[in-house]
């Protein structure tokens, strides 16, 4: 096969730019924690702080629990998504498998809440959450993120893509639903799962609307809002302890991500579907 | 099997960590101390750290009370938010900061006990506390349209102009800042033809504290008798001259707070029109000779300040709740704490023998210059503007949208204060 | 032929389909909690002048809806909602879609690393992400400025213009979830034969029409996907910049219908106005939905 070299080299360059737009804004994150904070506002080109200082990192662990929030925020991200998961999964079985009344109608409902808007929710969710003692808790947080229909429509959509037939013979063999969701469908459906369970995590990690309403004492915290703690439009926002809260809120997702990518890209790119 | 075993044991083990994590924050209800809240807006960077440690210190040296505090972020609307989604769940923290600009709305809305009324009932000792530490125009501030004593006020704050005396003497100008409003904008000119920088920023934040102070100081007045009226010929003055610098000259700069705020301090505009709050921020960061004047005000008239801040005002529905709110709140209001809280956030103490105590502020002020400018205008403070009634807080938007609508020179200066001052007083019928 | 339409008919037993129910619980129980009871009660909410908390709650009938619909301000915030829309879409459905077909079929070097770094930013948040936009952005002080000002140019003063605040904003927006689409979008076309697409174009067939002929059409169930969530990121991904950077300003050019629902309920503390444009808005985007499933579903490619 021939390749264009021009068009190849014109490429690189669009997405090396594209590479420099996206990343920029976290190097400078990174520089400016490790910045006291006189020396960004005055020095907001040097992106490799001069005089680095770990002032704002010590300044946040001084004041906040920061092990404790991170765990917090752990564990809801963690329970959270396998719940959304296993929720979506299940749903999507259903609705690809089986033939019963109501059917479309019942799919439709469910995607249609992505639009709703979480003013609605919000506070007759604060009142069940306040009603049942769960104020101030880590399962406050979680109880209203248990199911989610984003994963509903995208797992649906990658097991419409497995063909029937294999269905079929199963079922033919007698083999259980079980069995069959263990077995066959979830191998193939892979990548979704993986996919949706990556933005489940990110996002419920980096959620700070709600926890804000649930969460009372500092110990109980999440990570973003220790993060809404070093900004205030009458004080003045830290902006450098912001930025070392950043990235400590990064830290761990980033690290799961590592961890896991070698399964995660593999998991895309061997996809069972050819 | 395995792989399930194990995925299993990690999911127990997550569920077991959250019932540990909800467990431990169960258990701070512990022994016979009353438990109460206290719902703050201080971010780490605005008196956050004061908070704690004024919290940590009562709740030693008390054997009855013990008090939990809780953040609430994006300010006293943060805080207004919160507290309505707990009045639904039929809750309430048992002490709260209330912004001055939401004391009509929370008084009208909210249960709230006078802390008057607490005193009379539990603290006879108590009783003159009031009376004998606060200044009448102080105490003032925090009654509402119906004249009744919803709160105390607690942080005070008054807008101060920042200067930059490096750039102010570069440009050959008084290195002591601006007096009045029209030599603002003269300063800013020959800034701008000197330096090349912008001469002056006025915050704009969600609120109309300093567009009130620039306007009032004028002879204008935001509210007469329940009645918008700030589209008077003073009012219409006063908004020509900053838009004149935003729109025609250039001079000054029309962006957001925090934006602004970062140009002062970066040296690119030479003057700042903002809280006091900033003063710590503005102090620690900026590297140029940077100082603290008075308000300006008009040629020959007198400055009217709104005092920015909020007041403690107790929400505790329960009696021993109620009574706990006031022992907490004797403690923040004593010299000693309220000397801690002035250094903390910068605030203006509401008492009137903070400032020269020996235990107070003495020293503190003697050594933060910029402080003094904001104490010394206290003469000239006044009540935030708060538009009364159920409509009280639309006001207060249309109020913003004609500052976006002026500055951003799509409406003149005199329709958009008369139409929207009408508007505003459809509204409040 | 005839054991498969056995088995279909199999799969057709009340018994059988008892489980797809079943299976159906969990969701239902918590979307029925946690997302349908509330929104009944802002629908009946829609019709009351309240503010949450106050005794007094009037019922005013369809004024609400009348108020809103009739307020020319309604309508500009709608068309900000679908400026939004149509950039995101841009930006983060067609660009990443192309991106992720060249890199996989065109490129032969490099796919891990732009995999990697593309999709770095979707770990951080929205919040950082505006606080740092706005402080890399600012107009006259950033970074940005500095090194434009070098050669004399100048950043807009987008925090208070018209216009460029959208765009700024859903750049923010973007910057976040760009990555996350374009692996998606990756996977999905990583997935198609090889063979294919390698005949196609021994036979030395643009790449545009490869894209367009084959890519798009076999990818197209995620495609659809990330069309779908790609809308529901330019409505209520937005919320986060709006909120923090711009809070709809200057004078509501850069508010959509989600912060808009917000402000009513939580700044103005307007529940039944806010109430009103939650419910227009979900009945705007269901219909959008609606149309997608009757026009769209039956011609997405599935493999089966």
């Amino acid at each position: 096969m021939k390749i264009n070299r021009t068009a190849e080299v014109t490429w690189h360059i669009i997405f090396f730019a594209a590479v420099i737009l996206l990343i920029f804004p976290i190097v400078y994150a990174l520089g400016m924690s490790f910045k006291p904070l006189e020396d960004a506002y005055n020095n907001v080109l040097n992106i490799v702080p001069f005089q680095s200082t770990l002032e704002n990192y010590i300044t946040l662990f001084d004041t906040l629990p920061v092990l404790r929030i991170t765990l917090n925020t752990f564990v809801i991200a963690t329970v959270a998504t396998i719940f959304k998961v296993v929720t979506a999964f299940l749903a999507a079985y259903a609705f690809v498998y089986f033939d019963f009344r109501g059917k479309n109608i019942l799919y439709f409902v469910l995607i249609s809440t992505i639009f709703i808007p979480f003013t609605v929710t919000m506070i007759p969710n604060y009142l069940i959450v306040s009603e049942m003692g769960l104020l101030d808790t880590v399962w406050g947080v979680i109880l209203p993120q248990l199911a989610d229909a984003v994963g509903i429509f995208l797992i649906r959509q990658s097991m419409k893509n497995i063909p029937l037939s294999l269905i079929e013979v199963a079922r033919l063999d007698n083999t259980g639903h079980w069995k069959i969701m263990k077995d066959i469908v979830l191998p193939l459906v892979r990548p979704a799962v993986t996919s949706i369970g990556i933005w489940f995590f990110i996002s419920t990690w980096n959620e700070f609307v709600w926890p804000v309403l649930i969460m009372k004492t500092t110990d109980n915290y999440t990570l973003p809002l220790a993060l809404q703690m070093f900004i205030s439009v009458e004080g003045g926002t830290n902006f450098t302890v912001a930025m070392a809260v950043s990235v400590v809120t990064m830290i761990v997702p980033l690290a799961l991500y590592l961890t896991f990518q070698k399964y995660i890209i593999g998991t895309f790119t061997s996809s069972g579907i050819k | 099997m395995k792989r399930y075993l194990q995925a299993l044991s990690i999911l127990a083990l997550i569920i077991f960590l959250a019932a540990c994590n909800s467990e431990g924050s169960a258990s701070t209800g512990n022994g016979e101390k009353t438990v109460i809240e206290y719902w703050h807006v201080n971010a780490e960077t605005q008196g956050g750290k004061t908070v704690t440690q004024l919290v940590e210190d009562f709740n030693q040296q008390s054997d009855t009370v013990e008090v939990v505090a809780k953040y609430n972020p994006d300010m006293y609307k943060g805080l207004m938010q919160n507290l309505q989604a707990e009045a639904a769940a039929g809750n309430s923290p048992a002490v709260v900061q209330v912004g001055w600009s939401f004391l009509n709305y929370f008084s009208d809305n909210f249960h709230y006990v006078s802390p008057q009324t607490v005193i009379d009932e539990h603290f006879p000792d108590d009783k003159t506390f009031l009376q004998d530490k606060f200044l009448p125009n102080v105490m003032d501030l925090a009654k509402n349209g119906d004249g009744e004593q919803v709160g105390i006020p607690y942080s005070l704050s008054s807008p101060v102009l920042y200067i930059n005396r490096d750039l102010l003497r570069e440009a050959g100008l008084d290195e002591n800042g601006p007096k009045t409003w029209e030599e603002v904008k003269e300063f800013s000119e020959v800034i701008k033809e000197k330096t090349g920088k912008y001469g002056f920023y006025m915050q704009e934040p969600a609120d109309n504290w300093a567009t009130q102070a620039l306007l009032e100081s004028n002879g204008a007045r935001f509210i007469t008798d329940g009645k918008a009226t700030f589209a008077s010929d003073e009012g219409i003055e006063a908004y020509q001259l900053l838009r004149d610098m935003v729109v025609e000259d250039e001079t000054a700069l029309h962006i957001g707070w925090d934006q602004g705020i970062q140009s002062f301090i970066d040296g690119s505009v030479a003057m700042a029109y903002t809280t006091i709050a900033q003063r710590s921020n503005i102090q620690s960061n900026a590297q140029f000779d940077a100082a603290a004047v008075r308000s300006p005000g008009w040629e020959g008239k007198d400055v009217r300040l709104p005092a920015g801040g909020a007041m403690l005002s107790i929400t505790a529905e329960e009696e021993d709740q109620q009574k706990a709110a006031w022992e907490f709140m004797r403690y923040l209001y004593s010299v000693e704490s309220m000397a801690e809280w002035t250094k903390g956030t910068g605030y203006v103490p509401p008492r009137n023998d903070v400032a020269e105590a020996e235990n107070g502020l003495k020293t503190f002020l003697e050594e933060n210059e910029m402080m003094s400018a904001a104490i010394e205008q206290m003469d000239g403070v006044v009540p935030w503007a708060s538009f009364p009634g159920d409509s009280g807080l639309e006001a207060e938007q249309l109020l913003l949208d004609l500052r976006d609508q002026i500055l951003g020179g799509s409406i003149s200066v005199e329709e958009g204060l008369k139409s929207t001052e009408e508007e505003i007083n459809e509204l409040l019928q | 032929m005839s054991t498969l339409i056995l088995v279909r008919e199999k799969l057709h037993i009340n018994k059988e389909n008892a489980l797809g129910y079943i299976l159906l619980i969990p969701s239902i129980v918590i979307f029925a909690v946690f997302t349908f009871w509330p929104l009944f009660y802002t629908v009946y909410l829609s019709f009351f002048d309240w503010n949450m908390i106050s005794p007094s709650k009037e019922f005013v009938g369809l004024r609400n809806y009348f108020d809103v619909l009739t307020d020319p301000r309604t309508y500009q915030i709608l068309g900000n909602t679908f400026l939004y829309i149509v950039l995101l879409l841009v930006i983060n459905c067609v660009v990443p879609y192309i991106f992720a077909f060249v890199i996989d079929v065109v490129l032969t070097r490099l796919k891990g690393f732009y995999k990697s770094a593309m999709f770095l930013p979707a770990f951080i948040s929205l919040v950082v992400g505006s606080i740092l936009f706005t402080w890399i952005l600012n107009p006259v002080s950033g970074p940005l400025a500095i090194i434009f000002g070098w050669v004399g140019l100048e950043i807009p003063n987008w925090t208070k213009t018209e216009g460029w605040i959208i765009v700024v904003l859903s750049i923010i927006t973007s910057w976040k979830v760009f990555g996350y689409n374009f692996i998606l979008l990756y996977a999905s076309i990583n997935g198609i034969s090889r063979e294919i697409i390698e005949n196609a174009r021994m036979d030395n067939i643009p790449l545009w029409r490869i894209f367009l002929q084959i890519i798009l059409p076999m990818s197209s169930a995620t495609g659809i996907y990330v069309f779908i969530i790609t809308i529901v990121q330019s409505l209520q991904y937005v919320f986060t910049p709006v909120k923090v950077v711009s809070q709809g300003g200057p004078d509501y050019a850069s508010s959509n219908l989600i912060y808009h629902a917000y402000h009513e309920a939580f700044v103005v503390f307007r529940t039944g106005h806010s109430a009103t444009i939650s419910i227009i808005t979900m009945a705007l985007f269901l219909l959008l939905l609606f149309l997608e499933f009757k026009f769209v579903e039956r011609r997405i490619y599935y493999e089966n």
